[in-house]
């Protein structure tokens, strides 16, 4: 047999003609064709987010008139009623990020690892699927419809207990009101995210600890709460997040009454009487910032989490 | 008095019956085996004796006490799992430790115990590692020295090597088999891998749906199985029924051809149809030595295994396979051509279902 | 070691309180329309209004361009990253969490500086508009589709099309469009429900979509707004319901977005 002749023909690159399928290698042309494919995301992302963002950082430091300050940010540490807005916005974002925290963990733990039957997981994770995307606007109609002047749970706390708990001093428009209607996106966001972590604890991991003498106090203090710890901070600061970033169900409310940052520069926007677009700009840098922080913090304890688990 | 004594247990979920009147005595120091296919029970006995299933029937009694009722961390025995179950967030030592550490023993004696440990598995360098950090056959080990660390009286080894490549499952076999010699400790071992439990085991126990088909040590299950089941399951076997001709001279016909076989017929009745079974190694070809038993037979097809040569032959409709071992120097037969073989008396297996 | 999980059930029924609590408070809210008994009449009032219809026909002809225009961006791109471009993984990750880092306000405040203005003056066009729509629904589009190809192994698929001799157009429409219909539906529902839903570019952009449209109403009449509430969440169960329903068996995401 003559080898010479069995060796397989070479593998030219060969002309990628329309509607041939790309050679397997890659090779010049093959590769503008991949370029192109993936070009338009990048575009639209560098046109319409980052330049954007970009921008909103260069003008942070523009005066009024043109010209380079620092003013707009000193502004932001200093002006009582910008920091307010901060502080509301901080306060009920960390408020509402720790309450969902541990109520959502407990509520995912009694679905997971808690004994209940299996239905009692499959609904009320397809319920929390559903409840974590009804915010905004509808939500906060549906939460005047409860614990508003003229509210379900308000009438019947009236009729069982005969106090009206507006003239009591409750009111849904301020920090408390606002904060328990956040919940009711924030909680069933940790219930999503914390279901699939517990199902990650593996039966044998609770098996060999008891096997080697430890009660569950043992399993959860040294085994169950140090891995699922990274996951647990890292969506408490995702609610975080979310929160922070959070306008429409607040203006809902009370249109541009609360102090929110958010708020605060929607009013900008809208062209409120202090029309400053360098202090709007710098607001929404300072929350770009705390954002940013936020995503790293995320992202650097999701690392974490999947460093144990393979 | 046994060391371990499994009394009738039996263990149902739901409708299914897991483990069926299960009764055994484990003697002090001894490793054995349960060996069988999947869902034969082997896994549900050994959690019985863990502690995380609680036999329906039955009673488990450990050097006199009776622990059928208590709860797994209480038992003082040592499980290895098949997937390790190394805690993700300790290091190798805190993992070896952490039983002590449950039995808040001091930490000089938890150093201490833990260095004894690693250096009995050869990983005395990796005491400060991760898990996810070392190879499957080393995290085994570790899982061993965890299980080892607190002094148990029996060791539970659910099938802790299938999870891992071939070679390693070789020699890491023979390492658990010398540290548990040395350290003289009881050991029950779950495997579905006959070869691994022949060679490690005291005594192997032989389940097949929930029950003990055959308990006996290697040497014994291998040569003399008693059920058919145990015959198939563990080594190849040739099995085919026989006809009884004469049960007092021990001869059967099998294809027409005239066998005997060495004893096992005493009960059974002339015309009466057997099951009988003949190790592939136990064939020969026909020579001027063997004469016993000799059938003639057709050869079929001959593969070559590396140290054996396996030949498979046709016995009228019968096909046997017969195993020889590999000589280069030694011409075998043509295939097609027809051969005499010939095997012993003794190794006419009679089987009982 | 079987005793009552007492706890669970607790918190069980607590979760559901607080779930359910707000929805039937809605409801009943809603048909206490006429004064003494429960009636429609807030949904009839409701439907009679022709903005209503106005509105939610814009939104919906929103979303549709948006699901268009997303799909165009992110399968394309899954694509290439998962069959070729590996280290671009990183980089496309990152893009899917801007939306997140830059959030809705901020974004409509940069879109305006950067596009309000000749040149390139966008807000007076809907594409502002659909341009937040489109980044809001990015993330979970990719994820999505970025999903979907990796659980059918897509590079295999076209390794073993190509061998066999299938040009682009077969493999596009015969190996990877049919195994990824899950995952695009999926998406597609979900930026369905995000357009839906939405409201903070609409308002502020000043777009009579249907968000703003429930806004006005509310802070105008009472009663009518959580009828449509009721509409709206309706509107949302299903779509997640649909987005569940055709990923029955596979992983579970977490899906959330829309407005805040």
């Amino acid at each position: 047999m003559d080898r010479d002749n069995l060796v397989a023909p070479q593998s030219t690159p060969t002309e990628v003609t329309n509607g041939d399928a790309p050679p397997a290698r890659p090779h010049r042309r093959a590769f503008s064709w991949t370029w192109l494919g993936v070009a338009p995301f990048f575009l639209f992302a560098i046109l319409f987010l980052f330049l954007p963002s970009v921008s909103i950082f260069v003008r942070s430091f523009e005066k009024l008139g043109g010209g380079f300050t620092l003013q707009n940010i000193i502004d932001i540490f200093t002006k009582s009623d910008i920091r307010s807005a901060y502080a509301m916005s901080l306060k009920v974002s960390a408020v509402t990020a720790l309450g969902g925290a541990f109520f959502g963990f407990l509520l995912a733990y009694a679905v997971c690892l808690g004994g209940l039957p299996r239905w009692a997981r499959s609904f009320m994770l397809s319920f929390s699927g559903v409840a974590s995307n009804f915010a905004g606007v509808p939500l906060a109609f549906a939460f005047v419809a409860t614990l508003g002047n003229m509210g379900l749970v308000t009438r019947i706390i009236e009729g069982i207990f005969k106090t009206d708990i507006h003239q009591a001093g409750f009111t849904i428009y301020n920090f408390w009101g606002l904060s328990i209607v956040y919940m009711y996106f924030q909680f069933p966001l940790m219930v999503l995210i914390m279901a699939p972590a517990l199902d990650g604890l593996r039966r044998e991991w609770r098996e060999a600890c008891e096997n080697l003498g430890g009660t569950g106090y043992h399993f959860w203090r040294f085994v169950a709460m140090p891995i699922l710890l990274p996951t647990l901070l890292g969506t408490a600061i995702l609610l975080f997040g979310n929160a922070f970033g959070a306008y429409a169900t607040a203006y809902a409310f009370t249109g541009s009454f609360l102090n929110l940052v958010t708020i605060v520069i929607g009013a900008q926007i809208q062209g409120d009487v202090l029309y400053n677009p360098g202090l709007g700009n710098a607001m929404a840098l300072g929350m770009i910032f705390i954002m940013s922080i936020t995503m790293l913090g995320y992202a650097w304890l999701q690392r974490r989490a999947a460093r144990w688990t393979r | 008095m046994a060391f371990l004594d499994i009394k009738n247990a039996s263990k149902e979920f739901g409708e299914l019956a897991a483990v069926r009147d299960f009764n055994l005595e484990v003697q002090k120091g001894e490793l054995i085996t349960f060996l069988g296919p999947s869902g034969c029970g082997k896994t549900t006995t050994l959690r019985m004796v863990a502690g995380f299933e609680e036999p329906n029937r039955g009673q488990i009694l450990l050097d006199g006490t009776d622990i059928t009722h208590r709860p797994p961390n209480k038992r003082d025995v040592g499980m290895v799992f098949q997937a390790y179950a190394l805690f993700p967030n300790m290091t190798v030592a805190q993992n070896i430790g952490f039983g002590l550490r449950v039995r808040k023993e001091s930490d000089s004696m938890i150093k201490g115990r833990v260095e004894e440990m690693l250096s009995l598995i050869s990983l005395g360098q990796k005491g400060d590692s991760y898990p996810h950090q070392l190879s499957g056959g080393q995290q085994q080990r570790v899982a061993l020295a965890r299980a080892l660390a607190i002094h148990p009286q029996v060791l539970l080894l659910d099938e802790p090597l299938s999870a891992l490549d071939a070679k390693i499952r070789v020699s890491l076999r023979a390492e658990i088999r010398a540290i548990q010699q040395k350290l003289g400790i009881t050991a029950i071992y779950v495997t579905h891998d006959q070869e691994e439990a022949l060679s490690i085991s005291d005594r192997i126990v032989v389940m097949y749906d929930g029950r003990i088909e055959q308990v006996g040590t290697p040497f014994e299950i291998y040569n003399f199985p008693t059920t058919a089941f145990v015959a198939s399951f563990v080594g190849t076997l040739n099995t085919t029924d026989a006809e009884v001709v004469d049960p007092k001279a021990h001869t059967l016909r099998l294809e027409g051809q005239q066998i005997q076989s060495g004893e096992g017929l005493g009960e059974k009745r002339a015309g009466e149809k057997v099951r009988i079974a003949i190790r592939p190694e136990r064939f020969n070809f026909a020579s001027e030595e063997r004469k016993d038993n000799v059938l003639d037979c057709t050869i079929e097809n001959i593969t070559f295994l590396g140290s054996i040569v396996r030949v498979q032959v046709a016995l009228g409709s019968q096909k046997f396979f017969m195993d020889t071992f590999n000589n280069p120097f030694l011409k075998l037969p043509e295939i097609g051509s027809k051969t005499q073989i010939t095997c012993s008396r003794e190794a006419v297996l009679i089987l009982s279902h | 070691m079987k005793r009552f999980p007492l706890f669970s059930w607790l918190w069980l029924i607590l979760g559901l309180f607080y779930f359910f609590i707000p929805l039937i408070s809605t409801i009943e809210f809603s048909l206490r329309m006429l004064k003494g008994r429960y009636t429609l009449e807030a949904y009839r009032v409701a439907f009679q209004d022709p903005r209503f219809y106005t509105s939610f026909g814009y939104s919906l002809l929103w979303a549709v361009i948006t699901m268009v225009i997303s799909l165009l961006l992110v399968v394309p791109t899954a694509y290439w990253v998962q069959l070729r471009l590996p280290k671009l993984r990183p980089y496309v990750e990152f893009v899917t969490l801007m939306p997140f880092v830059v959030p809705a306000v901020v974004l409509i405040f940069g879109l305006i500086r950067l596009y309000g203005r000749p040149p390139l003056v966008l807000t007076t066009t809907p594409a502002a508009l659909i341009v937040g729509y489109v980044v809001l629904s990015l993330p979970y589009m990719y994820r999505s589709v970025d999903a979907g190809l990796r659980a059918v192994d897509i590079r295999t698929l076209t390794e073993a099309a190509q061998s066999l001799g299938a040009n682009w157009l077969t493999i596009i429409k015969d190996v990877i469009l049919p195994n990824l219909r899950v995952a695009l539906l999926s998406g597609m529902f979900l930026t369905f429900a995000i357009v839906m839903g939405e409201f903070t570019f609409a308002a502020l952009l000043s777009w009579p979509a249907f968000g703003p449209y429930i806004e006005e109403i509310g802070s105008m009449r009472a009663y009518t707004p959580q009828a449509v509430s009721v509409m709206s969440f309706a509107v949302t169960w299903l779509s997640i319901a649909g987005i569940q329903w055709l990923g029955r068996g596979a992983p579970g995401q977490v899906q959330t977005a829309g407005a805040r």
